[in-house]
């Protein structure tokens, strides 16, 4: 019997079903093609410019992706709720996106794909200008504007640390500066004032003290390992010899003050023997009573106070023989909103981003943590009561400085450079002939990933 | 019958590797919704930089390091449990243990063991006044760390896979080597190895394909991939670490794929001949 051959479906033969499986794989091919637009100029990074928001209704929910900066995964959830006590129409949960500010980052990126973006995110200070070039997030101008956010309260120097085109990209939150920490037992020890020393060259004259003195500690002094943001500090130490790793974009990393400042840390390893570098954590050193000092984050504060069993005395970051004031960078993570998300997102999500930075929250987020209050009304006499050393990271505030180009804006900067620095600490490799390496990479990377994308 | 699954390996593992392909030509940030098509640059770019010579070489001695080291070891080992002891279950219990563990936490844990200033090995070496290596800041300390550590966590594969070689072997003929008086060393050399081909060719391939894919206890081990940058690790580092950049790290990926291919049918089309089948 014949059927209707409108609807008949005809028997798979082995023709046919070649036929299928190779039309399937084929559309699959075909599909694969599909991804990120190649097409046509870019487009140009997007403002919140041209929404109404007043318009606009906040989202009853939204998303927060921390990495918890600061063991704050507490008072974080305890900022939540507060806020949740002072308004009713969004509900905010915590995401814990990752252990450390990279792993945010991945998570985010990889979410620009793939969806589920969060609605407030924590943006490091070597990722948040991707962000930008990405054209992954809002600039905040407008919303902090209809939001009545007294920005002109935020810590000038942190809150501009995210301008760049005259807009606002984040705001500060998790804000550190590194901080000269001693151990005052070992210092007394050695005969030594009670400070830190007011430059590395100064310090160089007494770390032969504090190995004599105290020889249950192995070195003076232990640097950060590659993989714990040592490029961050290095650039106090380039700084005071009057070098920089990088002039806006013209790198500088192989220029003569950079070739000094690391021939002195590599000197003081391998010739005078009285510093080291750690193999992970400086801070778990210093505080096992391994090294009598270490350059940390103010960060790790409350942390190392916790941690070590001695009195912890910290102080500005040493300067050099070039300069002795502005040579600490500022460093940290501030808090932005993601662009593909609607704007009644947004807005909750702006409206969440304010209510942390109101003087009494970053107050409170410092205290539990050691990061430093964002804003100037901040009150913290509770806290310097309580930390006294908490005062010396706000009052070195204003002598801090923005960051080189070259680590913060460059992607894989930061690694490079650290990479670099630990290849001559501790493999002793030739200095100048590394830094030469390192220019000529973060050369690629400016020429290849960031250069094209500048507008 | 056959179509769902065509249908299925299509779209989880021809359409990535479709794809892959495609991103490899795209100067392409992660993240980004745009890019640039840049043909073959990525290709160039890599083997004309210095990374290339570094991560081919990490690559080949780790995967050189690794299949010799679990193989060697884990004949020895089938060896050892090939006896009539008392204990050799628990003993083959425990030499496989480490192989089904997670890698992360094999990493973790011996992380913690070779932490050169509060790990159990520098303790022990302090005790016979010896000073623990820089195994996290010596680039070449650090893949010796990963390698001894990969080893020890998969050796008992090799060694069951080696045991049940050994165990199927002819015992008349071995029987008859020993009355014409072939001495232990003699029947092993001569007899038990050459038998032993097929087992080892086995393992050679699916060794050398999951040490070309090893990644867990390399990332875990060596966040900062100094010493360590095989070429799928720098392909996550490139991709998804701080470079953010997918079609490079793509053609990484590509050179990874068409490396195993290669050696695979290397090792079907000759290194097959040489093997004896009973």
């Amino acid at each position: 019997m014949k059927g209707n051959p409108l609807t008949m479906v005809p028997p798979l033969d082995r023709r046919r079903f070649l036929a299928i499986t190779g039309g399937g794989i084929g559309a699959l091919a075909l599909s694969a093609c599909a991804g990120p637009i190649t097409s046509g100029a870019a487009p140009s990074p997007t403002t919140s410019t041209g929404t109404d928001w007043s318009k606009v209704t906040p989202a009853p929910e939204i998303t927060f992706w921390s990495n918890h900066p600061g063991k704050s995964q507490d008072v974080e959830t305890a900022l939540i709720n507060a806020y949740h006590k002072t308004q009713t129409e969004t509900k905010v949960t915590l995401v814990t996106a990752g252990a450390s500010y990279e792993e945010v980052a991945q998570k985010f990126q990889t979410a620009q794909q793939g969806g589920q973006l969060p609605h407030v995110v924590v943006f490091s200070d070597v990722w948040w200008f991707r962000y930008f070039l990405n054209d992954s997030i809002i600039s905040l101008n407008d919303l902090l504007s209809h939001l009545k956010v007294d920005t002109a309260d935020y810590v000038e120097g942190l809150y501009k640390d995210y301008e760049f085109n005259t807009k606002q990209w984040a705001v500060p939150y998790a804000r550190s500066t590194p901080l000269f920490y001693y151990n005052k037992a070992m210092w007394a020890a050695a005969g030594l004032e009670d400070r830190a020393p007011k430059t590395w060259q100064e310090f160089a004259t007494w770390a032969p003290k504090l190995k004599a003195a105290n020889p249950s500690a192995q070195v003076a002094h232990m640097y950060s390992a590659a993989s714990d943001y040592d490029s961050w500090t290095l650039q106090n130490k380039i700084w005071g010899e009057g070098g920089a790793l990088s002039k806006d974009w013209t790198i500088t990393c192989d220029a003569e003050p950079v070739v000094k400042v690391l021939q002195f840390t590599q000197d003081s390893v391998y010739k005078h023997k009285w510093a080291g570098v750690s193999a992970k954590d400086a801070s778990a050193d210093f505080a096992a009573g391994a090294a009598a000092s270490f350059v940390g984050s103010t960060g790790s504060l409350v942390g190392v106070l916790k941690a070590a069993k001695f009195d912890v005395g910290v102080g500005f970051l040493p300067g050099g023989s070039q300069a002795t004031d502005m040579v600490c960078p500022t460093g940290g993570a501030g808090l932005g909103i993601p662009k593909a998300i609607t704007p009644e997102q947004q807005l909750a999500a702006a409206k969440f981003l304010a209510f942390l930075g109101l003087p009494e929250n970053t107050a409170a987020f410092a205290a539990a943590t050691g990061y430093m209050p964002v804003r100037k009304s901040s009150d913290m006499s509770a806290v310097y009561a309580k930390t006294p050393q908490a005062k010396i990271a706000v009052d070195q505030l204003s002598h801090t400085r923005s960051q080189d180009y070259a680590r913060v804006f460059l992607p894989g900067g930061d690694r490079e450079i650290g990479i670099a620095s630990s290849d001559i600490l501790t493999q002793q490799a030739k200095i100048t002939d590394r830094l030469a390496k390192l220019k000529s990479t973060l050369t690629d990377i400016y020429t290849t990933d960031v250069k094209p994308k500048l507008r | 019958m056959a179509l769902p699954n065509l249908v299925l390996i299509g779209a989880f593992t021809y359409r990535p590797l479709i794809m892959n392909i495609y991103y490899s030509t795209l100067n392409w940030t992660l993240g980004s919704a745009t890019a640039t098509v840049v043909g073959l640059g990525n290709y160039v770019r890599f083997f004309s930089s210095d990374a290339a010579g570094t991560v081919l070489t990490t690559t080949a001695v780790f995967a050189v390091a690794t299949v010799g080291g679990s193989m060697v070891l884990g004949l020895l080992v089938a060896l050892a449990l090939n006896t009539n002891v008392p204990g050799t279950n628990v003993a083959r219990a425990g030499v496989f243990a480490p192989y089904v563990l997670s890698g992360v936490g094999v990493g973790l844990v011996w992380l913690f063991i070779f932490d050169p200033v509060y790990g159990v090995l520098a303790y022990v070496l302090r005790r016979f006044g010896a000073e623990s290596p820089r195994w996290f800041n010596d680039p070449t300390l650090s893949l010796v760390m990963v390698i001894t550590v990969y080893v020890w966590k998969n050796l008992g594969y090799c060694a069951v896979v080696y045991l049940a070689g050994l165990q199927s072997l002819p015992a008349d003929v071995m029987e008859a080597a020993a009355l014409d008086g072939a001495g232990r060393l003699r029947r092993f050399g001569y007899m038990s190895l050459p038998l032993l081909g097929p087992t080892t060719f086995f393992l050679l391939i699916t060794t050398i394909l999951s040490s070309l894919q090893a990644f867990d206890l390399i990332r875990i081990m060596t966040p900062t991939s100094q010493g360590t940058r095989t070429l799928i690790y720098e392909a996550y580092v490139q991709g998804f670490g701080a470079y953010q950049r997918a079609g490079y790290s793509a053609a990484i990926s590509v050179v990874l794929f068409v490396l195993l291919i290669t050696l695979t049918i290397i090792q079907i089309a000759w290194v097959d001949r040489k093997v004896h089948y009973a």
